[in-house]
């Protein structure tokens, strides 16, 4: 059985050259019969790559210990779910699933562009299908996830997979993540296929903006899930460590949200053709980046995957080979696709846009930077030097702040040149509530108030309240004609412009989760060691260690304490941390209880019972935590206000 | 002077000033460690006295002490794992004021420490303030896992 995968993967790597061969003939020959060849071809190595996934699963299904893969990541006594989810859980089975999806993305592009973008496709395949041969090599050659154990060393039982791993939220948000990296092969290969064409108008990007929101909004979600992860998880109170693994999803985000809000100075001003492309160049490469990074083990981090020098020195050469060729492309180009307008005022939407580009860069850079500073200090020092969580920040701060402001004033000032009387008159009321506001924050928190947070809470009621004003006004506009009440008015909005008022939804979601974090200011920690019946106070909160009991499961062990939690004398219920010794992997874990509200999140881990029978706690008291998952939520609805399809919206698009 | 003339100027004022911000504000921050093996932090810990460092090894068998009372915990970490072959050289102890130590902490764990050396009585100490814990695992799933105090 496990030879059908071996077999259907080779087949599909014969299939994919062939298929990539016709599309570079019928690209550079124009004919579209070959065009269509390999388009068909795309339907077959999706096809025979599918079936290789499919004998994954039944392998670790049915327990098929002959297999190295199954037997390292999965073990009989986990449920059926777990054994499933197992397939991204190490390094060859989320190749695997990687080069799935990039195929899954190349017959959704393939089919619903049968009929449009004809002198574009044998391109867009071309650059899928090559993406798609690294993969199969990959998962053909140096990470076969179909590779047999010795015959004499069949297990009975496998390894199992990191306890840390078996975890409802890590089923999806791999599955999330990936959705949204591979996704961004799309819009590269549309604008690869455009330079290449020459045909470099409207058409590719109206395409690749539709092809962007999608996996930036699955990249968003994944990156969300992967904080909730680590919040109810790994026990350290946080959501987020700027850990390698973490700013390697976030930093395509940051070039792909740039694209996303500079590609309408190009629909509006036809403007920044050249930057929108290195965006998305940028944007795929740093995907492409990320992935090495984190599976090659150059820097440490939570996170890691088996470091093998073939994988590492083979996967860095075809990111910098792929983003060479792209980045030669544009310059190879860089003529025609030099814009005829240029910026008239600094006081314009498109100012705004750039300016907002630049922080969204800048963030980038510094994170790039600290990411990296271990393999920088290396070349240049000798010596590999670390940055602890604490450099990210300095820069993060006042960007996300700038970032925050600009949100609110971008929409709001007018495109190509705004006057005075206007800016003033749409100022006037945010503007009195981010004043307003950030006084109220400034006295309720009195000697505590601090520069960030009075900012940051200033500004995001600002924000907030510009997108009020811009949906009052539009929604008072539509009632006025007579026809529609404010509800219907509202939905109209959303159907009509669902670009424009979206992604307010997605502003208002971003602020919440921005306001959020900045929370974290206020957060605080104890440890606390104690003996039954003692209690401690913090946050406001007091909590009374009442017993410890042995934890009666099958899978693992330890102990599972009991604590009483009261605000003043009401009592709030009984928190339950968990220390858990997982027996088949040898592997400690420690479950944090948490008592959630919308003011602050009270977080106890179970550190250790002692020698001497007391217990040592971990309690950390974090404010508003839950506006981080609560603005998750609403920048998600946001984004699938703006992604979804409306019948009427093709005809839109048409005529911009 | 053309726009993007202005632009040119006006990015360059700005990425100036983030970048003197960015530098001046570093120092506040205990941003920088310097990242070695016990072995090659041993053989040139005067450069780094008083700096913050670190350094991975091993801790050695049945070294663990939790002292309840002063709310440390005191161990020993040596060059190689202890039941490997070889020289596991002379080990250091390092003190962690806390009591927080990560789940995967344990004996033979393979952990990276960072703080300063201090002397101490009988010998210098290192004194630690944060330790990450590896887990020594059979195949490739290597989790690493944190404290900080």
């Amino acid at each position: 059985m496990p030879d059908i995968g071996g077999y259907s993967i080779r087949f599909a790597l014969v299939i994919a050259l062939l298929g990539f061969g016709s599309a570079i003939y019928a690209g550079v020959q124009r004919r579209p019969e070959w065009t269509r060849v390999a388009e068909r071809s795309v339907w077959v190595v999706f096809a025979f790559v599918s079936i290789a996934m499919l004998v994954l699963f039944y392998a670790l299904a049915t327990f098929d210990y002959q297999l190295f893969y199954v037997a390292s990541h999965s073990a009989r006594s986990m449920p059926l779910h777990y054994r499933l989810a197992a397939l991204w859980g190490g390094q060859a089975g989320s190749l695997l699933l990687w080069l799935w999806m990039l195929l899954a993305y190349s017959v959704a592009s393939v089919w619903f562009n049968r009929a449009k973008n004809r002198t574009l496709m044998p391109w867009v395949v071309a650059v899928l299908l090559a993406n798609a041969i690294f993969f199969l090599i990959l998962v053909a050659f140096v990470t076969e996830p179909f590779e047999r154990l010795q015959p004499g060393d069949t297990l009975s039982d496998g390894n199992g997979l990191n306890p840390l791993l078996q975890h409802p939220v890590m089923m999806i948000h791999p599955l999330m993540l990936y959705t949204g990296l591979v996704g961004f092969a799309v819009p590269f290969a549309f604008a690869f296929a455009a330079l290449v064409t020459g045909e470099l108008g409207t058409n590719w990007f109206r395409t690749t903006r539709r092809w962007t929101l999608f996996p930036w909004l699955f990249l968003s979600i994944g990156i969300i899930l992967g904080g909730r992860w680590a919040y109810e998880v790994l026990g350290w109170g946080g959501y987020w460590a700027w850990d390698p693994v973490e700013n390697a999803s976030f930093m395509p985000w940051l070039p792909a949200t740039a694209f996303l809000h500079s590609v309408m100075i190009q629909e509006k001003r036809n403007m920044l053709k050249t930057w929108n492309l290195l965006l998305i160049g940028l944007t795929y490469t740093l995907c492409l980046f990320g992935t090495f990074l984190t599976r090659s083990g150059i820097v440490q981090s939570v996170h890691a995957f088996a470091q093998s020098p073939i994988f590492t020195s083979v996967f860095l050469g075809y990111v910098l080979f792929s983003a060479l060729v792209f980045f030669t492309a544009v310059a190879y180009r860089r003529k025609e696709i030099r814009s005829p307008n240029r910026i008239e005022s600094m006081v314009s939407r498109e100012a705004g846009f750039l300016l907002n580009n630049w922080v969204f860069i800048s963030l980038l850079v510094w994170i790039f930077t600290g990411t990296l500073f271990p393999v920088i200090s290396e070349i240049f020092q000798g010596e590999q030097i670390t940055v602890g969580p604490g450099f990210f920040p300095i820069m993060a701060g006042p960007l996300a702040l700038f970032l925050l402001f600009l949100t609110g004033v971008g929409p709001l000032i007018a495109w190509r040149r705004a006057s005075l009387a206007s800016v003033s008159k749409q100022f006037r009321w945010p503007g009195v509530v981010g004043l307003i506001a950030s006084l109220v924050v400034g006295f309720a928190l009195g000697e505590s108030a601090t520069y960030y947070p009075t900012m940051c809470w200033g500004l995001g009621a600002f924000v907030v309240a510009t997108i009020v004003q811009e949906y009052a006004l539009a929604i008072r506009a539509r009632v006025r004609k007579g026809e529609e009440n404010a509800l219907q008015a509202f939905t109209a909005l959303l159907r009509k412009n669902q670009q424009r008022y979206g992604g307010y939804i997605v502003h208002f979601g971003a602020v919440l989760i921005i306001v959020g974090m900045a929370g974290s200011v206020f957060d605080e920690e104890r440890l606390e060691n104690i003996q039954t019946g003692d209690q401690f106070e913090i946050g406001g909160y007091r909590l009374q260690y009442l017993t410890a009991n042995a934890i009666p499961m099958q899978h693992y062990g330890g102990a599972v304490a009991r604590l009483a939690l009261y605000r003043g004398e009401k009592p709030l219920g009984v928190m339950t941390p968990e220390k858990r010794m997982y027996w088949l992997e040898q592997q400690p874990a420690s479950i944090p209880s948490v008592h959630s509200s919308v003011i602050d999140d009270l977080y106890v881990t179970l550190t250790a019972i002692e020698a001497d029978g007391s217990a040592t706690f971990k309690v950390y008291c974090n404010p508003l935590v839950n506006w981080i998952w609560i603005g998750g939520y609403i920048f998600v609805l946001g984004s699938v206000v703006v992604i979804w399809p409306h019948p009427d919206r093709a005809r839109d698009s048409q005529d911009g | 002077m053309t726009k993007g003339v202005q632009i040119a100027i006006g990015a360059t004022a700005i990425a100036g000033l983030l970048g003197w911000y960015g530098a001046t504000n570093l120092d506040a921050a205990p941003a920088f460690t310097y990242y070695k093996s016990l072995e090659e932090f041993r053989a040139n810990p005067d450069a780094r006295s008083g700096a913050r460092s670190r350094f991975h090894g091993y801790v050695a068998a049945n070294s663990i002490r939790r002292d309840v009372e002063a709310m440390q915990v005191r161990f020993l970490v040596q060059n190689a794992p202890p039941h490997a072959e070889g020289e596991s050289g002379v080990p250091i102890e390092v003190v962690l004021d806390s009591l927080e130590t990560p789940d995967l902490f344990k004996d033979g764990a393979e952990v990276v420490v960072e703080g300063q050396l201090v002397a101490g009585t009988a010998g210098p100490v290192f004194e630690a303030d944060k330790i990450l814990a590896k887990c020594p695992s059979k195949f490739e799933a290597t989790p690493i896992d944190s404290t900080e105090s």
